[in-house]
């Protein structure tokens, strides 16, 4: 059999009849301790060798116990020039007492929180009594010290030890004694005649520039064994989710928008043709902001185009709504309800200039609503806006682009509901199939905007129009239940670390 | 979104379609846009429906839509009506609802379902149309109940009765699902549809009221009188509507008048006279015959049609396709030549406003879904925005300097945001910061600006924007003790505090913040990985000491990149640490991420 010198060694050195110590395998051995003990492990896990451990420990006095040995405990020798000077019948001065004691320095301070503690006496206004039943003859911390200052600490009581540890007076220390035994395949691969074989564990720089590695075999490792567990940084998975819609998105000619989260209500909803007394406008739905209120400057031209198409529609043949419209509620601001705030300072010339059709644009960024916390619904959630702007669109271009999109994402037949949206007509829901359980599920909202969004913006083509909850694609692509655990300062780290990454 | 209940045999009944079963309808009814939720306890479907086509609120307006979808139905229909014998009087009722409208419904074939049926419509025209009862309230009574005011001595058939202000705390009238007169104070302090509805008249200066001979009946838009309760036995109604715009009211009226047309009933129509003590609105001193059941006219391009739905169709189709919506259609030509349709669109729609509502009218009766799907023939360039790249590229180094990457919410608390961190809000509006000696630059440190709050927020935890990033990261690090550690967390994210000096007085920031948490996170550590990061964006990094409510004095400093101040680096104080009852130091960062541009 052919084991590493070290093993050879030790397995030479141990017996079968006798448990021998690490220590004096290593002695007779000639090896360090730590290899020794390593190959001990390694003899132990080959069973060739067993490996017992035992714990023992040791206790030993510091610098300041060692004196107390010699004086005695402070408190005791307080105690003595008490009773001496009468304090078991009636109190005395303390600093007749302390100056009879002897006692200097800090050890006053020791002597004095230690006599009350132990009940040798009282302390009041400056006087000292003492308990005339109080033994010190019986002091535990006394006996204890005496007897680990011979060598018997062991049969010193546990309490005493750790007053006397409280104290800073004795220092406990813990050894592990580690001995082996030969196993009876021990015994045979000795009788059978073991070689040293060179090997070794570590590859380091010395070896590799020596040229010593040639020389060397390799120690075999468990390659079985379970490995420690390392947290990578990683990108947070709604993130990924969203990077992988983004190049979708790109690949397919859109080019992302961007633009502020806190926005006048002009641009979140007016804009977009909703009347102001809309359900979805009213103070509970809406994110209105108490600080600050309202926008400063609103395109002055632009507002009058939106205001005229809320009151009077557009077109020889278009009505308005029969609800009322003011500016003040147009400037009002609010965390945006929706994206399409950034489509209409788009389309309007706001956000980058006059738009020349054909363009198509994007974004996922936050939207907001007032509303409470649930497993599926956010108070803030990523919406995925998408839309088109070229001559002559119809409604099969929409279902063409949206169906390529979804395609992206393994969910085919995609079904279109009519809907109903205010800026949209026609509207869409869009449905399709869940890749996994098949079930018919929304996976969008859409439409081509209407006439009386459009004009007011200064667009004179078609835009088509979608949005959907970027969460919602990402639990139906996960299966996450509790948005909850990915989305916000609840998140749960586990959830994220374990979370199978976007490709 | 609001559902609707159907009684799906109510619907075969009224279709006459007896042979459908449950399954077609469902697949029927998806088609005109109302999606199966669910069925309630009773077997009725539940169905989600956009509001758009009021007059499908009821059973007998569902049930025409099918009609015409299946084809059994062609073109407008207008119930006939039966000339005026009731007139509504207006007199000095409240300037805040000033319009009314009414009509009288005889011979209905009234039962159980089709009572449910007229709550049902009431209900959801006040949720949708009448916003929540605000623009537009229903009053439907049991007109043999009603004792009109003859109104001229020659004619006994002549009846009136009175809308006009009444005095709340004068005023008596004994409220439906109510067994006592009372005051009309006493209806909206105590009783239970009072209370529900007393916010909408809170600030009139009179109570709306409808008298008849006898007394108050209706106390629109809070509660009806008992005395007039509709029934299951009810064979001749007294319909009135009053709100803040003639136009709703009145829309609200056809749709309730188709909805009783289909259950056998004949409309009368009712006399609205203005008289001069009326508020000053368009309509003051004039008189109306309502329902106002007439149609109007719009005008479509052939041209128009095809774009939209992209197929080519015949005119003869076009028309075919609008009958079976419901309207009626004749082919004419525009102005400047172009083929087109005059369409004929009836009194109960109320949402058509434009050509375009109709063209997705016959979408809808041609079948969306028949329309096969192209990807438009439109080529154009893709790309990211400049700031969303750079947000990636940042949190892709992070990551790969072995960063966690969060993403948390926007909104916040005061609490979290400052008090938690250790900082002191800022005052709003206040610039006197010299108050504290040891308010370290006042508000003006990283984190310390003034709130966004948000004006009526429906969760304690979600009253702001938050001001910067790291109080998010140390809510995720208290909310994960439990989890294994290293814990090194960063985020590229929003913030936001009030600056006047922005169009939106809002200044939108986008912050890059990071934090180590283990056993011997220190300045170091932390700094380290800040200049790693600033390191490969070529810029150059200075850190003068600096001082920081959150951070250990002493190990502190100010991020400078290339020479701006853009931020803070330093050792979390330990009061900051505790307070989220996290055991391990923590170091962090966060800057603009504009530094990196």
């Amino acid at each position: 059999m052919k084991l590493p010198q070290a093993q050879v060694a030790v397995l030479e050195a141990a017996s079968a009849d006798e448990q021998r110590t690490i220590d004096r395998i290593a002695e007779e051995a000639e090896l360090k301790p730590e290899t020794a003990t390593r190959a001990a492990f390694e003899l132990d896990g080959e069973g060739l060798l067993e490996l017992t451990e035992r714990t023992t420990s040791d206790v030993e006095l510091t610098d300041e116990a060692r004196r107390y040995v010699e004086d005695g405990l402070p408190e005791l020798r307080l105690y003595e020039a008490a009773v001496e000077a009468g304090a078991d019948e009636e109190s005395v001065q303390m600093g007749q007492v302390i100056g009879a004691s002897e006692l200097e320095g800090d050890v006053v301070d020791i002597a004095l929180s230690n006599y009350a503690r132990k009940g040798y006496g009282e302390m009041d206004s400056g006087e000292i009594a003492a308990d005339p039943g109080a033994d010190p003859d019986a002091d535990a911390e006394a006996t204890a010290l005496d007897a680990l200052a011979e060598g018997a600490g062991a049969y010193a009581r546990e309490t005493a030890l750790e007053d006397l540890d409280n104290r800073g007076l004795i220092e406990q220390t813990e050894t592990v004694i580690r001995s082996v035994t030969l196993t009876a395949d021990g015994v045979t691969a000795l009788m059978e005649g073991v070689e040293a074989a060179e090997t070794v564990g570590q590859i380091t720089s010395e070896m590799l520039t020596s040229g010593e590695w040639d020389e060397v075999e390799f120690a075999d490792y468990n390659v079985e064994a379970d490995a420690e567990r390392v947290v990578p940084g990683r990108k947070h998975a709604l993130r990924e989710m969203a990077e992988r819609v983004k190049d979708v998105l790109v690949g397919m000619g859109f080019q992302e928008m961007q633009g502020p989260h806190v926005d006048a209500d002009f641009w979140i909803n007016d804009c977009l043709f909703m009347p102001q007394d809309h359900p979805a406008r009213n103070h509970w739905d809406r994110f209105a902001l108490d600080e600050p209120g309202s926008i400063d400057e609103l395109p002055a031209d632009l507002v009058e185009r939106v205001e005229a198409a809320h009151r009077e529609g557009v077109g020889p043949d278009g009505e308005g709504y029969h609800s009322p419209w003011n500016l003040d509620f147009a400037k009002a601001l609010a965390l945006r309800g929706h994206t399409t705030s950034l489509t209409a300072r788009h389309l309007s010339g706001e956000a980058m200039g006059d738009l020349e059709p054909p363009r198509r644009f994007f974004s996922i960024e936050k939207a907001y609503r007032n509303d409470t916390l649930d497993a599926t619904h956010l108070l803030e959630f990523f919406q995925i806006e998408g839309w088109v702007m070229a001559e002559d669109l119809s409604v099969r271009d929409l279902m063409g682009t949206f169906t390529e999109f979804y395609e992206q994402f393994g969910i085919t037949d995609v079904e279109f509901k009519p809907h109903y949206n205010p800026y949209t007509e026609p509207s869409f829901e869009l449905f399709g199939r869940h890749p996994e359980t098949g079930e018919l599920i929304e996976i969008g909202n859409s439409g081509l905007f209407r006439p009386e969004m459009l004009e007011p913006l200064g667009v004179d083509c078609d835009v088509m129009a979608w949005g959907l909850a970027l969460e919602r694609l990402f639990m139906l692509a996960t299966g996450a239940e509790d948005i909850r655990d990915v989305h916000g300062t609840l998140v749960d780290l586990e959830f994220l670390r374990e979370e199978e990454v976007a490709r | 979104m609001p559902t609707v209940e159907i009684d799906p045999d109510e619907l075969r009944y009224l279709t006459g379609r007896e042979d459908r079963d449950d399954e077609q309808l469902k697949r029927d009814l998806f088609g005109l846009g109302l999606e199966f939720e669910g069925e309630t306890d009773d077997g009725e479907f539940e169905l989600e429906f956009a509001p758009d086509r009021l007059d499908r609120l009821s059973v007998e307006g569902v049930a025409r839509s099918l009609r015409y979808h299946y084809g059994d139905d062609r073109g407008v229909y207008l119930p006939g009506t039966n000339s005026a014998e009731w007139t509504v009087r207006v007199e000095d009722v409240p300037e805040d609802r000033p319009y009314v409208t009414g009509a009288v419904v005889r011979g209905l074939d009234m039962d159980d379902a089709a009572l449910e049926s007229l709550i049902q419509v009431q209900e959801k025209l006040h949720a949708t149309m009448g916003r929540q009862r605000a623009k537009g309230a229903i009053g439907v009574h049991d007109l043999t109940m009603l004792k009109g005011e003859t109104l001229r001595e020659d004619d006994d058939r002549q009846k009136s009765v009175t809308y006009t202000g009444a005095d709340a705390d004068e005023e008596t009238m004994v409220p439906l699902e109510g067994d006592q007169e009372l005051t009309l104070r006493e209806v909206l302090d105590v009783h239970h549809i009072g209370q529900e509805y007393a916010e909408l008249v809170a600030d009139y200066a009179s109570m709306p009221a409808i008298y008849d001979e006898i007394g108050l009946f209706s106390f629109p838009p809070v509660v009806n009188g008992r005395r007039t309760e509709v029934t299951a036995d009810s064979r001749d109604l007294f319909i009135e509507m009053t709100g803040t715009d003639q136009w709703t009211v009145d829309k609200m009226l056809n749709i309730v008048c188709y909805a009783l047309d289909a259950r056998g009933g004949k409309v009368e129509e009712v006399r609205v006279e203005y008289t001069e003590d009326a508020p000053v609105t368009p309509e003051a001193g004039s008189e109306l015959l309502r329902p106002d059941l007439v149609t109007k006219m719009k005008t479509v391009e052939h041209g128009d049609v095809e774009t939209m739905l992209g197929v080519e169709l015949d005119e003869r189709d076009v028309v075919d396709l609008i009958e079976r919506s419901g309207m009626d259609a004749e082919s004419t030509e525009t102005d400047d030549g172009a083929a087109a349709y005059r369409v004929k669109v009836p009194p109960y729609r109320t949402d058509v406003l434009h050509p375009v509502d109709l063209i997705d009218d016959v979408g809808r009766a041609y079948g969306f879904n028949e329309l096969e799907p192209r990807y438009p023939d439109v080529s154009t360039v893709g790309g990211r925005h400049e700031r969303s790249r750079l947000e990636d590229a940042v949190r892709d180094r992070l990551v790969g300097q072995g960063f966690e990457d969060l993403l948390n919410f926007h909104l916040i608390d005061e609490t979290q945001n400052y008090e938690r961190l250790n900082l002191a809000p800022p005052d709003a509006g206040s610039d006197d910061r010299a108050d504290g000696a040891n308010r370290v630059q006042g508000g003006d440190v990283l984190g310390g600006g003034e709130a966004v709050t948000i004006e009526q927020p429906y969760s304690e935890e979600f009253t702001m924007v938050r001001s910067w990033a790291l109080p998010s990261i140390m809510m995720v690090l208290e909310n994960n003790t439990h989890r294994g550690y290293p814990q090194d967390l960063a985020e590229v994210g929003f913030a936001a505090h009030v600056d006047e000096s922005a169009n939106t007085n809002v200044a939108e920031r986008r912050t890059v913040a990071a934090a180590l948490c283990h056993a011997g996170a220190s300045y170091e550590d932390v700094k380290a990985a800040l200049r790693a990061l600033v390191d490969a964006f070529d810029k150059h990094l200075e850190t003068p000491a600096t001082e920081h409510p959150t951070f250990v004095s002493g190990r502190t400093a100010s991020v400078v990149v290339d020479g701006e101040a853009v931020g803070v680096v330093g050792e979390v104080h330990p009061a900051v640490i505790v307070e989220h009852d996290i055991e391990l130091p923590v170091a962090a960062f966060e800057f603009d991420l504009d530094a990196l541009r």
